[in-house]
């Protein structure tokens, strides 16, 4: 199996030959690093998926996970806050346990997953990737306020990419590709509104 | 009137129907001995084999915060004792049928033992470093001649205290989780394992990393193993100890033994360590860590879930 290399910032600045060489890209350095043909992903992805339904009978999830800890970390603090919230009481306090839940289990293997995939493909190293026209501090404000709204909205749809669109759109249900369009129609304007921190 | 009086053995507070006696110096106890007895082992069996100087690390380093883990794991003992003062009662017997009267006085020997180990090294690792007093530095000299002399009873004392760490919890017959033979091979493998990943961490030279890896390796391979082979056989006895394996197999603690202990504590670092060993670039702390977390929750989970088997029903 080969897999096409790409380099990290923006495929179309530089292509890699065989050697690892770079052929035109000049601004950004390229690190040894790759990626997954993104095709093969998917299908990766969608595999795991269907295991995941026949092996534990659930779809995946990733914002449920940051949800139960959210909710335990209030209980831990602020038990009587969260007996009181009628949204926090839904998953911690009394009989719940939200650190036992598939969810979380399921998030740590994602990132020992994701671990692995970063040493194979010589990815792992701290770095902030974001555009050359704008500071690493800037892309990371950004991204605290995507993921501030983003998690607001999971929350809104009952759940994200993964467990609202992905998991509901394969199993079918309607809520599942509401969620999909909603959050990639969204997400087209807003990157063309804010595309200046990418381009 | 006439008055009955019935005596019965069930329904007393912390004892019957669940144990609730050993809390977290217990766990946190057998994890600082098992961990202290590895990196012992290493230390003394790299110097046998006269590789002080490629293994530095394993046999200079390491040992030096050996005395620490047993002092510290010694205090967690003696939080745990009800009557604290009366400690010393330990050592005013020997009972080859007591697995506590064999690690009181395997304890007594591999301490003194390793802080000896380790001062004649600190002059070494620490320069600076000025014994001051005339006899100490002789006592240093002959320490430094007779290093292999240390060597042997320490190779053959760490591998009792590992093993020791695993029979404490085996001896108690009312228990059938703890009541397994194979529970003093399986914690001295661990511990040697939690020891490796000390030396991991501690080791700055590629080589020596490299060894200790493919050693760990082959431990978490025995380790998994044992632990296939200890529910095997809990399986094949009878209606209780197929109880005690159930909590594990689907049980309240198949989620966290088999996600931190056997995943994220043995399968994954040993991945990792594989991966190592091929030419990738693998962080060593991360398998490390893995390792010595996954060695502390195996050992809480076996001392919670060994406390609530029992055989009366």
């Amino acid at each position: 199996m080969s897999f096409k290399k790409n380099v990290t910032h923006n495929p179309k600045l530089a292509t890699v030959n065989k050697n690892d060489k770079i052929t035109n890209m000049k601004k950004s350095k390229y690190d040894g690093s790759t990626y997954l043909n993104p095709y093969l992903g998917g299908v990766i992805l969608g595999t795991v998926l269907l295991l995941s339904f026949y092996i534990s009978g659930r779809g995946v999830g990733a914002s449920g996970a940051v949800k139960n800890t959210v909710a335990a970390t209030v209980n831990a603090i602020a038990p009587q806050h969260v007996e009181k919230s009628a949204y926090y009481s839904q998953f911690a306090g009394g009989d719940n346990r939200p650190m036992n839940n598939w969810l979380i289990y399921e998030v740590l293997g994602v990132l020992a997953g994701a671990f692995i995939s970063g040493i194979v493909f010589n990815r792992l190293k701290l770095k902030v990737e974001h555009s050359p026209k704008i500071t690493s501090r800037r892309r990371l404000w950004f991204a605290l306020g995507g993921g501030l709204v983003f998690g607001f909205g999971a929350q809104l749809a009952r759940g994200c990419t993964s467990g609202a669109a992905l998991s509901g759109m394969a199993v079918l249900s309607f809520g599942g590709y509401i969620t999909m369009v909603a959050i990639f129609g969204t997400a087209f304007v807003v990157a063309w509104i804010l595309r200046k921190n990418w381009i | 009137m006439k008055e009955e009086l019935f005596a019965s053995g069930r329904n007393i507070p912390n004892i019957d129907p669940y144990l609730n006696i050993w809390h977290w110096q217990i766990p946190g106890y057998l994890f600082l001995g098992g961990l202290a007895a590895g990196i012992l082992f290493f230390a003394s069996f790299f110097t046998i084999m006269g590789k002080e100087n490629k293994m530095e690390a394993t046999v200079k380093k390491a040992p030096m915060i050996v005395p620490f883990a047993l002092v510290l794991g010694l205090f967690f003992l003696f939080l745990d004792l009800k009557h604290k003062l009366y400690f010393w009662q330990l050592y005013t017997t020997v009972r080859i049928q007591s697995p506590m009267s064999w690690g009181a006085w395997v304890l007594m020997a591999i301490t003194p033992l390793s802080i000896l180990w380790a001062a004649s090294y600190i002059r070494e690792l620490f320069p600076k470093w000025d014994w001051k007093y005339d006899i100490l530095k002789t006592a240093e000299k002959w320490l430094i001649a007779n290093r292999i002399l240390m060597a042997w009873p320490l190779a053959a004392l760490s591998i009792i205290l590992g093993i020791y760490t695993g029979i404490l919890l085996s001896a108690f017959n009312a228990r059938p989780l703890w009541n397994t033979s194979i529970l003093g091979p399986l914690f001295l493998v661990s511990g040697m394992s939690t020891g490796a990943a000390v030396i991991m961490l501690m080791s700055k030279d590629h080589k020596e990393r490299k060894i200790m890896g493919r050693i760990d390796i082959l431990l978490i391979i025995v380790e998994l193993f044992f632990i296939i082979h200890l529910f095997m056989g809990f399986l094949a006895g009878s209606e209780v100890q197929i109880n005690a394996a159930n909590l594990f197999l689907g049980g309240k603690f198949t989620a966290p033994f088999f996600a931190f202990v056997v995943i994220l504590g043995l399968i994954f670092p040993a991945v990792l360590e594989v991966f190592e060993l091929k030419g990738y670039k693998v962080p060593i702390a991360v398998p490390a860590v893995l390792i010595l977390i996954g060695g502390l929750i195996f050992r809480f989970l076996m001392v919670e879930a060994g406390q609530i088997t029992r055989y009366l029903y």
